[in-house]
């Protein structure tokens, strides 16, 4: 025990003459530090509902609740996440996981109150004071736990495969489906946006488990024309992708090609279908595109006789005449239709109603009728020399490709128009061996058709003149086609939202061309809708109930005929529901 | 083979010789919530018997209904004066099963979290061991300081005590600009700190002539009882778990292992002292040798449905009051089949504080029992 | 450490040798062999430290599996060593003799998984639990889900919507009916 000992202690009483480190201000004006995980804030606009903050949290602290102020629409479910604070722990995890980025955390952690429910709320609903607090927890592109890119599907180079009709897409790996399907949060918010409701995250699930017998026997639900929408859909769903807000969407289409074509081999065994007890009651389907082979597929599942009336030679509809082969292969379509053909369809090929049989005996032998005959005739264009030899319509040069008939395009070919179907035209003439020269009226962003028959056909040397649309064709001497053309200007916006071209006074210009395909749209058979005396809207298309697709007691309609030229997607929505409703019709 | 200790002695409770008492959870002498149960003779223990329970919430069992990344929330609240050891255990034990590399950058922000946090909880010890004495003025500065260190905490991780910043993959997010800048004034903040308690609580006589002598360890309880850490390192046993198994980037740091002789409490609380100078060293090491710039978090694709491979491992750290181990099972599936964390209070507070009790002073237990540096969420967690 | 190996193999039969890291290895012993083995490793291969002392249920096989973690402070190496018992009848020697702290890990394992050291003092006594009368709670058989919906109730007044069905209750009821209609004519066998 030293003198030192006892005096050494003594030193804390210099402390009364420093600055004491208690803070002397009010508590509540302390901030949390920007980075701060304090209560949560909601971008009530930006949220989609998806329901991914109620999956990963651990607490079972997040409900999804319908709000008065919000309602549901494509891409969003109108529910919005509740929080239970005696649960949470600000642990961020559902900010971090939050496809749209509208779940954050700001750096407010005072809130008193004396009732406790108070402390279940409902975050940017609610009116908190820290609504409007821009510091705080907000995930940043290194924390976010999906995936932001998206696998890329292998495809042949431009060179090569512009020289044949083979398919150049070469489909997911093992490895690839499994990481593609490993980025989908479950959300379920595609299902509404498919024509066809077809349930993705649940197909997706069954590739993680790698039970892909079952993820064939969810798709054959709602489509049973899986193998071909898996190469050419317009991908509805991957439009609203929850994980597409602020990444790429996850590549749907083609994990359902994925799962179609490891499958494809053992689809009966896998399906196991057993023929359904017959009703005895028979319908007659006219029209073997995706509506009719859908129908007719339900149909049989729910026990009816089923004739189909094909005016072709080979069933399929568009799918086999306005589709190349280098997108959907012959031999792949064909295995599909076969699929459903033995499920007991009788088809009746080479038969025009109309004019190989009536349909009034149609009318007469069948119980019910269902009428596919889709949009098979090209729409005009009203200007002179339409009837030009080596002018062909779109649909028209599509439908001899596809029987291989290889018609000529010469040297160089002009395609109009700016769908599926031009991209279609002008990739298969170039690889008949013409240079392509698409002209589309308005710009590139208007133009309908998928981005990546844009992107290969631009790849495949296709030149593309944007605001130009041809006002006069001539036949030069030489057997060439000289076609006088104007440009345009965007105007004000018409009825589909895009703005309407405008004619540029004095900017004619003219192209010298062997061939010129005009793919500016599809409409209904004029004769066959007078033949057959069902109601007809104004733009030539059979006027139906919308939700039954019934026409008149005995007959409905559905695909192309009755909501004008659109997806495959859509026609087999239609033969779905009016398979359902037939049948309801038939059991009385 | 003769048990090293036997505590088979009855004791005749209705001689009236006896009292019993029971010092209970709420008690300013116990760091945490734990009570002994003593039987006294006059002023002196005969027997004491730990009773711990009061803070069991089921982690382990939790555990094994979470998916992974759902269970490095509640990892941290296993300890709560040093939670990002328990962070980086489980972290670490993850990533050896699942095989994932973490990047060089984060390894050094979770050595630099590591060493924080350490600091911050021998300086409340430090306070504690103050206040377990009677000086009372060292726990309130040492409380303040840890405060400074929370800011800063919460300024890198977003949290101030639970910072839930350490996950399978690397650590969260970036340090923010600025930040070696406002935590060097906090360690030059606490460096001032430790040298006033130096002054006051180690060159004072009423603390000397209490703690020596006090609570004294021998080498050879060493191993009998499993002890580690400060703890073992005051006996004379120099093992640290950063010397002896360096993980993390420990091996590139430049540090001795600080060793006593004496082993009685005076020695351990020494010991703290000059560690607290060690992390603030490490610290500044840390600031100066980091890599300048890198990605901190490596992507785990599909994360709500890792899968691991089947395996088990154990990993160990050194946390501020021993050596600290997890050891995990996984079966292949998306949930673990079995974590067992393990931390250093489990064997100092039951076994070797029983044996200690006896003979000890009912004043005095307080001072033997926070040198220890048990911490009672971690044994019954 | 191979040498090491070799010898355990030798003496103890243990099999299941795994390298999980440089100088860790785990082995697998019989019920019997695990009291000498864990005595000879103590004293004569110098692993003095027990860091460990745990134990698994592996329901779907009826056994418990117990590990032993033994440390060597001297050239830094683990060895674990582990053994099966019988769920149904679950007991096991005592090795408190060996280390005073490894009373502690047993009484734990008593508590909570119900395995008996018979020998090893105040091992009934409670350790975590005070009043528990449900089976040993680490077992995989006890649900504690069940366990706390049963015990406590929940504060009332929380419900939640799934997305997709308000979807389909909001945007297209009647294509939802037909889905449900078509989809049980593909799944009826």
């Amino acid at each position: 025990m030293s003198l030192r000992d006892v005096i050494s202690p003594f030193n804390a009483w210099k402390r009364a003459f420093e600055k004491p480190d208690t803070i002397v201000k009010p508590l509540s004006e302390r901030e949390g530090s920007p980075l701060y995980r304090g209560f949560h804030i909601n971008d009530v606009d930006k949220c989609i509902g998806c329901g991914s903050c109620e999956e990963i949290c651990q607490n079972a602290a997040i409900d999804l609740v319908d709000v008065a102020s919000v309602k549901a629409k494509p891409g969003d479910s109108g529910l919005r996440p509740l929080i239970d604070y005696g649960r949470c722990c600000w642990c961020a995890l559902c900010v971090d996981i939050c496809p749209t980025g509208s779940l954050g955390m700001s750096n407010d952690y005072t809130w008193i109150s004396e009732n406790s429910d108070d402390y279940r709320f409902i975050p940017g609903v609610d009116d908190k004071k820290w609504n409007k607090s821009k510091k705080g927890y907000r995930r940043s592109a290194e924390s976010w736990l999906v995936d932001p890119n998206r696998q890329h599907m292998n495809e042949i180079e431009p060179d090569k495969r512009k020289k044949n009709f083979d398919e150049y897409a070469e489909g997911f790996t093992d490895e690839q489906a499994m990481a593609e399907a490993g980025r989908c949060l479950d959300c379920g918010i595609c299902i509404q946006a498919c024509p066809t409701h077809m349930d993705v995250p649940k197909y997706i699930n069954s590739i993680r488990n790698k039970d892909l017998d079952e993820g064939l026997r969810i798709m054959f639900e709602t489509n049973p024309m899986l193998e071909a929408c898996g190469r050419i859909c317009t991908a509805k769903c991957e439009d609203v992708c929850a994980v597409g807000h602020n990444g790429k969407p996850i590549a749907i289409r083609s994990l359902k090609r994925y799962i179609g074509d490891q499958t494809f081999k053992k689809k009966d065994e896998i399906m196991d279908l057993k023929p359904a007890a017959s009703t005895g009651r028979k319908v007659g389907i006219i029209g073997g595109g995706p509506a009719g082979l859908t129908a007719a597929f339900y149909l049989r599942r729910f026990g009816h006789a089923v004739t189909l009336y094909e005016q072709h030679d080979k069933l399929g509809g568009m799918l086999k005449w306005g589709i190349p082969d280098y997108r959907l292969p012959a031999d792949v379509l064909q295995r599909e239709i076969d699929f459903i053909l033995r499920q007991g369809v009788e088809v009746k090929y080479s038969v025009k109603v109309g004019k190989d049989i009536s349909f009034e005996q149609l009318h007469k032998e069948n119980d019910a009728l269902f009428i596919s005959v889709g949009a098979q005739i090209g729409s005009d264009m009203p200007i002179k020399g339409m009837d030009t030899e080596g002018v062909y319509s779109g649909v028209e040069f599509l439908e001899k490709v596809s029987k291989g008939e290889k018609p000529f395009v010469g040297r160089e070919a002009v395609i109009v128009g700016g769908g599926n179907t031009a991209m279609d035209a002008t990739r298969s003439s170039i690889r008949l061996g013409a240079k392509a020269k698409i002209l589309y009226r308005r710009t590139e962003q208007e133009m309908p058709a998928n981005r990546e028959e844009i992107r290969e056909a631009k790849e495949e040397g296709a030149e593309l003149k944007i605001l130009s649309t041809p006002t006069k064709i001539e036949k030069l001497p030489s057997g060439r086609l000289k076609i006088e053309c104007l440009k345009m200007e965007l105007g004000e916006p018409d009825k589909s939202g895009r703005r309407s071209p405008v004619p540029k006074e004095g900017s004619e210009f003219y192209i010298e061309a062997d061939v010129c395909i005009m793919a500016i749209g599809q409409k209904v058979e004029p004769e066959f809708s007078e033949t057959i005396g069902l109601k007809v809207t104004k733009w030539g298309t059979f006027e139906v109930h919308s939700d039954t697709l019934r026409s008149n007691e005995k007959v409905f309609a559905g695909g192309d005929c009755q909501t004008g030229p659109d997806d495959a997607i859509k026609a087999v929505a239609a033969g779905k529901t009016a398979a359902y409703f037939i049948d309801r019709q038939l059991r009385g | 083979m003769k048990p090293i200790w036997n505590d088979t002695k009855e004791y005749d409770l209705k001689s009236g010789k006896y009292v019993k008492i029971w010092q209970g959870p709420q008690h300013p002498g116990i760091t945490g919530n734990m009570s002994i149960e003593l039987l006294l003779e006059g002023d002196e223990i005969k027997l004491l018997k730990t009773h711990v329970g009061y803070l069991h919430r089921g982690f382990e069992k939790l555990m094994e209904r979470r998916k992974f990344i759902n269970c490095f929330p509640i990892v941290c609240r296993i300890c709560v004066p040093e939670p990002d050891t328990n962070e980086y255990l489980f972290a670490a034990a993850v990533e050896e099963l699942s095989g994932i590399e973490i990047p060089e950058r984060a390894k050094w922000i979770r050595t630099l979290n590591l060493e924080m946090a350490r600091l911050g909880a021998t300086v409340m010890g430090l306070g504690g061991q103050a206040g377990s004495f009677g000086l009372g003025t060292i726990g309130q500065w040492a409380v303040a300081h840890r405060d400074f260190l929370l800011d800063s905490f919460e300024e890198l991780t977003g949290g101030r005590i639970y910072h839930m910043y350490i996950v399978p993959g690397g650590v969260r997010y970036e340090i923010p600009e600025g930040f070696e800048g406002r935590l060097e004034k906090t360690l030059v903040k606490i460096e001032k700190l430790l040298s006033d308690i130096d002054k006051v609580m180690f060159h004072n006589a009423v603390f000397k002539s209490r703690s020596k002598g006090l609570g004294y360890i021998p080498k050879d309880w060493i191993e009998p009882f499993g002890i580690n850490g400060t703890t073992a390192r005051a006996s004379g046993v120099s093992y640290d778990v950063r010397k002896d198994h360096p993980y993390l980037i420990y091996d590139q740091l430049d540090f001795n292992v600080i060793t006593g002789t004496e082993g009685d409490v005076y020695e351990r609380v020494l010991i703290r002292k000059e560690e607290c100078h060690l992390s603030i060293n490490l610290i500044r090491q840390i600031l100066a040798k980091m890599p300048k710039s890198g990605p901190v978090r490596t992507f785990i694709p599909d994360i709500m449905h890792w899968k691991i491979p089947a395996g088990e491992t154990y990993v160990r750290a050194e946390s501020g009051r021993g050596e600290y181990g997890y050891y995990m099972v996984t079966d292949g599936s998306e949930y673990p089949q079995r974590v067992h964390v393990k931390g250093p209070s489990y064997t100092h507070a039951m076994s070797l504080l029983e044996k200690l009790g006896e003979g000890v002073t009912n004043a005095d237990i307080f001072g033997l029992m926070v040198s220890l540096q048990t911490y009672p969420p971690e044994i019954e967690r | 450490m191979k040498e090491l190996i070799e010898r355990l193999r030798s003496k103890f039969n243990a099999k299941n040798i795994k390298e999980q890291r440089k100088n860790f290895v785990f082995i697998t012993v019989e019920k019997k062999d695990l009291e000498g083995c864990v005595l000879y490793l103590k004293e004569f291969e110098g692993y003095g430290h027990l860091t460990l002392l745990t134990a698994l249920d592996w329901i779907e096989k009826d056994q418990f599996e117990l590990v032993y973690h033994l440390h060597n402070y001297f050239n830094k190496t683990d060895v674990s060593v582990k053994t099966f018992i019988d769920r149904k009848n679950p007991t096991m020697v005592s090795i408190n003799n060996l280390w005073a702290g490894a009373r502690v890990y047993e009484r734990e394992i008593k508590e909570l998984f119900g395995i008996d050291f018979p020998g090893c003092p105040r091992v009934n006594d409670p350790f975590a639990l005070e009043g528990w009368h449900e089976i040993p709670p680490m077992r995989k058989d006890f649900d504690t889900k069940k366990y706390s919906e049963e015990t406590y109730f929940p504060r009332p007044g929380r419900y939640t919507k799934d997305n997709v069905a308000q979807m389909e209750e909001q945007l297209y009821p009647v294509e939802a009916e037909v889905k449900n209609g078509i989809a049980e004519t593909v799944r009826k066998k």
